[in-house]
């Protein structure tokens, strides 16, 4: 008898779950998808990046929308797979007749999703996947990247080693395609500005190493001046925390340093303070918009933006731009509005190159300070930029060869 | 009269699945094609586990491999017709099936299972490994080939041309399972699971049985990973991982393994279960853990069991398919 019961309340309780209604879309509203990681390990770095989305939202729907309608933004949780994402897109293709997809994580599920929108043609864009082959071999009309690359966040920082002299460099990266990607243009840029600067060590790593011992000491063995990294999360903070107590010193220049998440981690600022890094978007950029965008934001919800949050504020207000300028919803048309598009925001102007639909943009550097106003641990201060132009990859360069 | 009665039902479904594109939007078009690849990989491992009983942890590796091997020639063979992109997909996991059967085919219960799972382990392994061939976590993508016919060809962007592609090969398949399940062979998988000495006293050799049964299933599963490459135009490690044998496992679970027809179901209410509860939240595998673990517990016969005892109560009569094993009918 009580399997019974058991047994029909378990068939009842399925039956309820289909009947459940499904949050239906609202019906008149200009619809972006947002594939980030929502669960699992980088459940933080995918809601860090929705915050800005939903932010920009806000923004754009207190101004009175975009062509007269409300932006609304549907969380979609990729779980960081590529199939997960574009199935769950493609439901919101054919059921919402959703139009617009962005995201950061994941350059795998950035590059999955940019074959659907032009399967599907609706328009694909990220603010954080940084693998340069997105926009380059693997480019296509459907997909933009008003964002950065490793070739540029590389040239930036390669720029950047030279200009403070620099003379013998270590440089160390994951052992998958973004650090290699990450390091080639790093050397290539180094060759191209400064001959007499010598990388003195290369070194890869599994991607979540635990232990550094063995690459510390070849770096220190090295005896480089610098030392350049593109590593994120636990494989920057443990860089820090094994190698700086066996005696590596130098500065480190890294892709993503201005992580408040990292530095907190770490737990102890002295191994950071020093480090600098190159971004497309800090919060502590000295331009009139972007300290106006930083004020709003912290009055609006009583914390500072963290560098995903503002990285895809800006580039959602980017894609507001285009549908502005092109005056409909209408994918061709967008797509052609945003091709050569310029968009004066809180980070500098971004110029979308037709070629390739790499965002033109300027890199932003930092350095990790010990006093700053936004939080009790060290945090970023401003030193200077790279201009759009200085880090420019020529289009022949990339590889893109786009089909119009 | 049996026979005749399933006939019927069979020329039914399909006509009622070939009215469907003029019913259903796109939407839910796209997820009744799902619905059929899935029931199809569903009724493959049922076979094994409901007929059988060998309960295989690695029948992803099969699905997996028809899907990756698809994509792949797709890829790199230019001009591949689709009929051959589907025909080399089945072609390697019966080669495949064959290989790894001949190594488990001695081995049953708690060791064919870990045997199964260690060979799936290793097909996961090489799939996320060989970055230049199978893509690695990035995967592969690929656009559907048209169909050509010989004197016509037709466009398989359309989705409602691919469900009907899918329908009739996808369905076929599963209608050649249940007839499979009628033939000699089919009633010596059976009773090699009822009394396997006996078979063996009878002159039966049941480890070529055995063998063949684990190669066609491959084979059949194989076919499901290949529509199911081209259903998405997209294939990953997903699809050749754990995840994909749990949730095959849980299809035939929450179906019922008792019935050929259990597993279809199972697949029908996992996948919607699957798109609406994953719409509502982020942490659906719970929920679908939670009903897993109720089902076993509370009605281990599955859907198809509850079907039956409703039907018995309202008919009064007792269908000789229904709620028993599988292994009564017709022995």
């Amino acid at each position: 008898m009580r399997r019974k019961f058991f047994g029909g309340l378990c068939i009842l309780s399925m039956v309820l779950m289909l009947a459940l209604p499904v949050g239906a879309l609202a019906q008149d509203t200009i619809k972006i998808g947002v594939t980030e990681p929502l669960s699992g390990t980088f459940k933080d770095i995918g809601e860090r990046y929705l915050d800005g989305v939903l932010y920009a939202a806000q923004v754009i729907n207190e101004g009175g929308g975009l062509l007269g309608k409300k932006v609304e933004v549907v969380p979609v949780d990729s779980e960081l797979k590529p199939d997960v994402a574009t199935r769950k897109a493609q439901n919101l293709i054919l059921k919402d007749g959703v139009k617009f997809f962005t995201g950061g994580t994941g350059s795998s599920v950035g590059a999955a999703m940019a074959q659907l929108a032009e399967k599907q043609n609706v328009i694909m864009f990220t603010y954080g996947m940084d693998a340069a082959s997105m926009t380059g071999e693997k480019c296509n009309k459907n997909f933009f990247r008003p964002g950065g690359s490793t070739d540029g966040r590389s040239f930036a920082l390669a720029q950047l080693v030279v200009k403070m002299g620099y003379k013998k460099i270590a440089i160390i990266g994951q052992d998958y395609s973004f650090g290699h990607e990450a390091l080639a243009a790093f050397k290539k840029r180094i060759a191209q500005i400064s001959p007499s600067t010598k990388i003195v060590c290369e070194l890869y790593h599994p991607a979540g190493t635990k232990d550094y011992g063995p690459y510390v000491s070849q770096i220190i063995a090295a005896k480089p001046d610098a030392i350049f990294t593109p590593n994120w999360g636990n494989d920057l903070t443990l860089l820090l925390k094994q190698g700086r107590p066996m005696g590596m010193n130098q500065k480190i220049f890294d892709y993503y340093i201005n992580d408040e998440v990292t530095i907190e981690a770490l737990g102890n600022d002295s191994l950071i303070i020093g480090s600098m890094g190159a971004e497309i978007w800090t919060i502590s950029m000295p331009t009139k918009k972007n300290e106006a965008f930083v004020n709003k934001f912290y009055k609006d919800k009583k914390r500072w933006p963290s560098y995903c949050a503002g990285k895809a504020y800006t580039a959602t207000m980017f894609w507001a731009e285009a549908i502005k300028k092109a005056g409909t919803t209408d994918v061709a048309a967008v797509i052609k509005a945003w091709e050569g598009l310029s968009f004066d925001g809180p980070a500098g102007v971004w110029t979308m190159r037709a070629g390739d639909h790499q965002g033109q943009v300027p890199y932003w550097y930092t350095e990790i300070v010990a006093k700053n106003k936004y939080f009790k641990h060290a945090f970023e201060a401003p030193r200077g930029m790279a201009t759009a132009k200085s880090v420019e990859v020529s289009l022949a360069e990339t590889g893109c060869k786009m089909k119009k | 009269m049996k026979q005749k009665n399933t006939s019927f039902i069979i020329i039914a479904l399909f006509l009622a699945g070939a009215f469907m594109p003029l019913i259903l939007k796109q939407y839910h078009l796209n997820m009744l094609t799902e619905i059929i690849i899935f029931a199809l990989f569903a009724v493959s491992y049922n076979l094994l586990l409901g007929y059988a009983g060998l309960l295989s942890f690695g029948h992803a590796m099969f699905f997996g491999l028809g899907a990756f091997m698809t994509a792949v020639a797709i890829i790199h063979i230019p001009g591949l017709a689709l009929w051959n992109a589907i025909l080399i997909g089945v072609v390697t996991t019966i080669i495949a099936g064959f290989v790894i059967g001949s190594l488990l085919l001695r081995h049953k219960g708690a060791y064919f299972a870990l045997l199964t799972l260690a060979f799936n382990a290793l097909f996961y392994a090489v799939a996320t490994k060989w970055h230049s061939v199978t893509g690695g976590d990035d995967g592969l993508s690929i656009t559907r080939p048209d169909l050509s016919l010989g004197f016509t060809s037709i466009s398989m962007a359309s989705l409602t041309h691919f469900y009907y592609l899918t329908l009739i090969i996808v369905g076929a398949a599963i209608v050649f399972c249940w007839y499979f399940t009628h033939t000699a062979m089919g009633k010596t998988v059976l009773l090699m699971r009822e009394n396997e000495e006996r078979m063996k006293f009878l002159g039966y050799n049941t480890n070529i049985s055995r063998l063949l049964l684990f190669t066609f299933t491959g084979a059949v599963a194989g076919l499901a990973g290949s529509f199911y490459t081209l259903h998405f135009q997209f294939v990953s490690i997903s699809a050749i991982s754990v995840d994909m044998t749990t949730a095959v496992l849980l299809m035939a679970f929450v179906g019922g393994t008792k019935t050929f027809w259990g597993p279809i179901l199972g697949a029908f209410v996992y996948i919607i279960l699957q798109n609406y509860l994953s719409n509502i939240t982020d942490r659906w595998p719970l929920f679908m853990g939670f009903i897993f673990v109720s089902m076993v517990l509370f009605i281990p016969g599955g859907l198809s069991e509850v079907i039956m005892n409703i039907r018995q109560r309202l008919f009064g009569k007792k269908d000789n398919n229904g709620g028993k094993s599988a292994a009564s009918e017709e022995v």
